[in-house]
Parts: C-alpha cells; sequence; structure tokens
C-alpha cells in the first residue's frame, strides 16, 4: 500500500513536471521514489515498519496487503527505478512519460494485491492504458505506430476476453471475490436454470485466455515481437519485466483460488505451456534482430512460468519471486547494453555487439553474465530460478519438465549468437558504454543471487 | 407487476445466449474486419456484450456487485476509446489511412 502511495503521488508529481525544463533533475527524482517504494515495502513485508493507518482506508475486500505482496510490491518497484536509471540517456521523451510509466507501476501493483476481480480488472487497465501510449512514444516512428496500434487493439480486445470471463464467474459462484469465489458455487440459484459448472469453467477459460494474451504465452502471443520491436527501448523493458511478473502474479492468485477444481483447467494450461516454451526458443533461433530475439526469450520464460501455475499451491509463492526477479533483473542488464550498443551503431542486429569484448572487456563481462542468467547456466540468478521451479514442478507434471529442460538447451543456441559476436568478431566502431558502476551491480546482484540463493531468500522470505 | 418481476419472468439463460452472441459477433468483427474505426465499435460492442450479462446475473441474484462493476467497464472503456482513437490520429498523421493493413511492417 505504501508503494502504491509513494508511486502515484510522485506520478502525479511528474506529470506536472513537465511545464519545467530539467528533466534530468526529475528522472532522478522518479528514481529516488521508486526506491523508497521498494525500501518502504520490503521493510513492511518484514514488519519494520506499518502503515496500518494508510492500510485501512482500502476495504479488507478489495485488496489485500501481506507479505507476499509487499514483497511483490518492492520487487516492482525496484526493477522499474533500474529501467528508468538504466534508459535515462536516451530518448528524452520528457517527465510525463517517465508519470506515466509510474501509473502503469500503480496498476502492477493492483494486480499482485487484488482480492476482488474488479480491482484486478482496473489493475490490468491502468497497467495497460499507459503502455499504449508508451509503446507510440516515438511519434515520427512509424514501427512505434505500428507497435501502439497493434498493442492497443490486443489489449483492448484480451480485455473485452477478460471480461466474459469475470462475468461467467460472476454467475457461476455468485462472487466477485477471490475469498467468497473459492469457498461455495452458490447454488442457491442453481434450480432455476444456471448452467454452473458451465459457467465457472467458460469463466476460467476465459479469463485465462485474457491474462495469456498478457503474459504473451503461446498461442496468443503473436503481438508481443512486433510490439517489443517497435516500441522505444525502455518500453520494451517495462513490458517484458513488470507487466510480466505482475500478470503472472495476478494469474497465479486467479487460478489458487480454484485450486479446488485443479482437473479442469490443468491439463490444457500444461499443453500451453510446453508449446509456450517450445515455440519461444524455437522462434527466437532464426531471428536476426536482438530485440525480437529477447522478446521471443521473454516469450519462453512465459512458458515456464506457466509451469509455476500448475505447482502454486500458495506456500511456493517464493520460486515465482525468485524467478520473476532473476529473469528481470537479467533482462533490464540485457536490454540496456543493447541499448546502448544500438545508440551508437543505429543497429539493432547482433552486430552492434561486435568488438565489445575488445574494446569494453568489463561490459562484455557483464554481458556474459546477464546472457548466461537468461539462459539458467550455474552460477547465475537464472539458474537458481529453474532449478527450484523445475525440481518443484518434476512431482507434478514431469513431461512439461522435460519440455524445460529441451527448451533451455535450445536457447543456448541463440544465447550463443550474444557471445559469438562480442568475443569472436570485429568491428572498427567505436564504442563507449556509460553507466557502468549500474552494470556491474546489476551483474554482482546476479552473481549473488547464483551463488548463495538462500542466504537471500531467506533475508527476504 | 414491476418491472423487476417482468425480467425475471425471463429465464437467465436466455441471457446468457444474447451476450454470447452479441460478443461473438463483436469478436468475429476485430478479427475479420480492416478498419481500425470498425474495431473499436466491435470492442465496444464485445464490452456493452459483458455488461449486459453482468446486469443480468445481478439482478438475478439479487446482488449489487455486479451492477456496480458495469459502470467501471464503463469509465475503462471510455478511457480506453480516447486513448485508441488519439492512437489512430497519430496513425493517420503519418499513413493517411485508417486501416490496419498498415500493421503489418515489422517482420522478423
Amino acid at each position: 500500500m505504501i508503494a502504491l502511495f509513494v508511486t502515484f503521488f510522485s506520478a502525479v508529481i511528474l506529470l506536472f513536471a513537465g511545464l519545467n525544463k530539467k528533466e534530468s533533475a526529475f528522472s532522478l527524482f522518479a528514481v529516488v521514489s521508486l526506491f523508497v517504494s521498494a525500501a518502504l515495502s520490503f521493510a513492511c513485508a518484514n514488519q519494520m515498519v506499518s502503515f496500518g493507518m494508510l492500510e485501512s482506508w482500502v476495504p479488507a475486500n478489495m485488496m489485500s496487503f501481506g507479505k507476499e505482496q509487499h514483497l511483490f510490491a518492492a520487487l516492482l518497484a525496484f526493477i522499474t527505478g533500474f529501467v528508468i536509471l538504466m534508459f535515462r540517456e536516451n530518448e528524452n521523451l520528457g517527465t510525463d512519460q517517465l508519470g506515466l510509466m509510474m501509473f502503469s507501476l500503480c496498476g502492477a501493483y493492483m494486480m499482485v494485491s487484488y482480492e476482488h476481480l474488479v480491482m484486478l480488472f482496473l489493475g490490468i487497465e491502468v497497467l495497460s492504458i499507459p503502455l499504449f501510449v508508451l509503446a507510440g512514444a516515438n511519434k515520427q516512428n512509424l514501427a512505434s505506430n505500428e507497435a501502439s496500434l497493434k498493442y492497443f487493439l490486443m489489449g483492448a480486445f484480451s480485455t473485452g476476453i477478460f471480461l466474459l470471463g469475470t462475468a461467467f464467474i460472476y454467475g457461476g459462484t455468485g462472487s466477485l471475490e477471490l475469498e467468497m469465489m473459492g469457498i461455495k458455487p452458490s447454488f442457491m440459484h442453481a434450480m432455476k436454470g444456471m448452467p454452473i459448472p458451465v459457467l465457472i469453467n467458460a469463466g476460467i477459460i476465459l479469463m485465462s485466455v485474457g491474462l495469456l494474451f498478457k503474459v504473451a504465452a503461446a498461442p496468443f502471443h503473436f503481438w508481443a515481437p512486433d510490439v517489443y520491436e517497435g516500441s522505444p527501448n525502455r518500453t520494451t523493458v517495462f513490458m517484458a519485466t513488470i507487466v510480466k511478473v505482475a500478470a503472472f502474479v495476478a494469474f497465479y492468485r486467479l487460478l489458487n483460488t480454484f485450486g479446488g477444481i485443479k482437473d479442469s483447467w490443468a491439463s490444457w494450461l500444461t499443453v500451453l505451456g510446453g508449446m509456450t516454451i517450445l515455440w519461444g526458443n524455437l522462434a527466437a533461433l532464426g531471428q536476426k534482430s536482438v530485440k525480437r530475439t529477447l522478446a521471443f526469450s521473454s516469450i519462453a520464460h512465459a512458458g515456464y512460468l506457466v509451469m509455476f501455475l500448475l505447482i502454486a499451491d500458495g506456500t511456493n509463492t517464493w520460486i515465482l519471486w525468485f524467478y520473476g526477479f532473476s529473469y528481470a533483473i537479467a533482462s533490464v542488464l540485457v536490454f540496456s547494453i543493447a541499448n546502448q550498443a544500438y545508440q551508437q551503431t543505429g543497429d539493432f542486429s547482433f552486430d552492434a555487439f561486435n568488438g565489445i569484448a575488445k574494446k569494453c572487456p568489463i561490459v562484455a563481462v557483464v554481458l556474459v553474465i546477464g546472457v548466461l542468467s537468461m539462459a539458467g547456466i550455474p552460477i547465475s540468478a537464472g539458474f537458481n530460478a529453474k532449478f527450484y521451479l523445475f525440481s518443484f514442478a518434476w512431482q507434478h507434471t514431469p513431461w512439461l519438465v522435460g519440455i524445460g529442460l529441451l527448451g533451455s538447451a535450445i536457447s543456448v543456441g541463440y544465447y550463443f549468437k550474444f557471445f559469438k559476436h562480442a568475443f569472436l568478431k570485429e568491428s572498427n566502431n567505436e564504442m563507449q558504454f556509460v553507466d557502468r558502476g549500474l552494470l556491474i551491480s546489476l551483474a554482482l546482484i546476479i552473481v549473488a543471487l547464483g551463488a548463495m540463493p538462500w542466504a537471500i531468500l531467506n533475508l527476504v522470505f | 407487476m414491476s418491472l423487476l418481476n417482468i425480467f425475471n419472468q425471463v429465464e437467465i439463460s436466455h441471457y446468457i445466449y444474447l451476450s454470447t452472441v452479441l460478443f461473438a459477433i463483436g469478436l468475429f468483427g476485430v478479427l475479420f474486419r480492416r478498419n481500425a474505426i470498425i474495431l473499436l465499435m466491435c470492442i465496444e460492442l464485445m464490452l456493452n456484450a459483458v455488461n449486459l450479462l453482468f446486469t443480468a446475473f445481478s439482478t438475478y441474484m439479487g446482488d449489487s456487485d455486479g451492477q456496480i462493476f458495469v459502470f467501471f467497464i464503463m469509465v475503462v472503456a471510455a478511457a480506453e476509446a480516447a486513448v485508441g482513437l488519439a492512437i489512430l490520429v497519430l496513425v493517420y498523421r503519418n499513413t493517411r489511412k485508417t486501416d490496419v493493413s498498415f500493421l503489418d511492417q515489422l517482420k522478423g
């Protein structure tokens, strides 16, 4: 709640700060307020501070603020802070865009802490609507226009499907509150011809389709590569990290409510998960553009996280947190190096990485750490995240874990391209990388999470 | 006889069929039409089908949550349409058309 409060008011200030011309000062303000939000939520989660009065303003059946919600809010604020920090130099787009990004983050907070489907719906929309604008921020650029229109049409379309599912669930269970929905399908109206099991099953399927659109899981991922490629880099990273993590938390909370009838949705979700992993990884192999490769890689990661939905039982949420955190950190790291290479070469193919190892060895090492973490190679955060996920999933869905391992093996094929271009190819371009300290600190976080995950998880959970 | 009773005489399943059909018309419109403005109208149709269903369930179960939800959907749909039309104006300025066939510039 405190994160929502701080972020919202900072966003309002940033929206009005557009009148002033000192943009760098305000981007610093945005970063500071995000890190403050993250720190306060983290403190709340560990009960070092408490904002009970603030939280009592929100009806308890609308949003809940437990430890889990605070930790996810901290994660989201922390990552957004890094996104704004790492991408502040390029695309000097004005403070109103920072404000929009933070409003979008408010939607993400709502999605992780909703208790009522109205809040979930509002969260999804508050998350999406600023992103439609941000995707089209490069107004003269046709690719950006296309990304914006495509994202808007897909977003509105998936919202419609999601809402039909909500209506069916409402008819089937007689309530919109998660707690009530789980307890009773209300049979009090059953005699008058309400087809309750049909409504509930159709509702779950339709709501899942709406959310699968948002997380870009196959076969609802077709918009993602185009939108990720066309959007400004900062927005792309935001979409690939924050939107995905928030949507998965919302998804897990929703499906967990219907844990009692798991048989009815687990089967097709397993199939979709396997399909997403294979499709994302195989399609990424053939891409020439770094941004599209990373887009397909994020689709594949959505597939791994679908695996989490199948094993989630309310006690192992830390797996989602850990996976989301390590995936998001690695994404921000790799994207920001790609972004800087792109700024200097004007080229978004892998050739932009040529010869980094010779010119900036430190950046090359950092890039290796980030990419290894995304691929899930040991002593990186990504390896531990995948290891926990797969070892927990092994008892429930062994063959999906098999597909996951196969997908990880395939993914090495395209992650290797980064190394090939950075280390083996030469280039005559001059290269300068800024923010090396930040890049190194992100890489250190990844290595720390890889080397001693339990020390950090015990600290957090 | 009050209005509410008349509504209650229609079986709930008829409302479900009606709004599912309306929703399907909107859905197929989004999938098969090419003009972005028609697409926006089809999306509105989908949302309004949902509104009808919510209202029907709400009246039927004597629970007001569904009708409150309808207001939220209407507000959000208006906000979404405002942003969507703004994006469309942006696209129209650059391409001089409102046709979604423009949406195939980006290819891998």
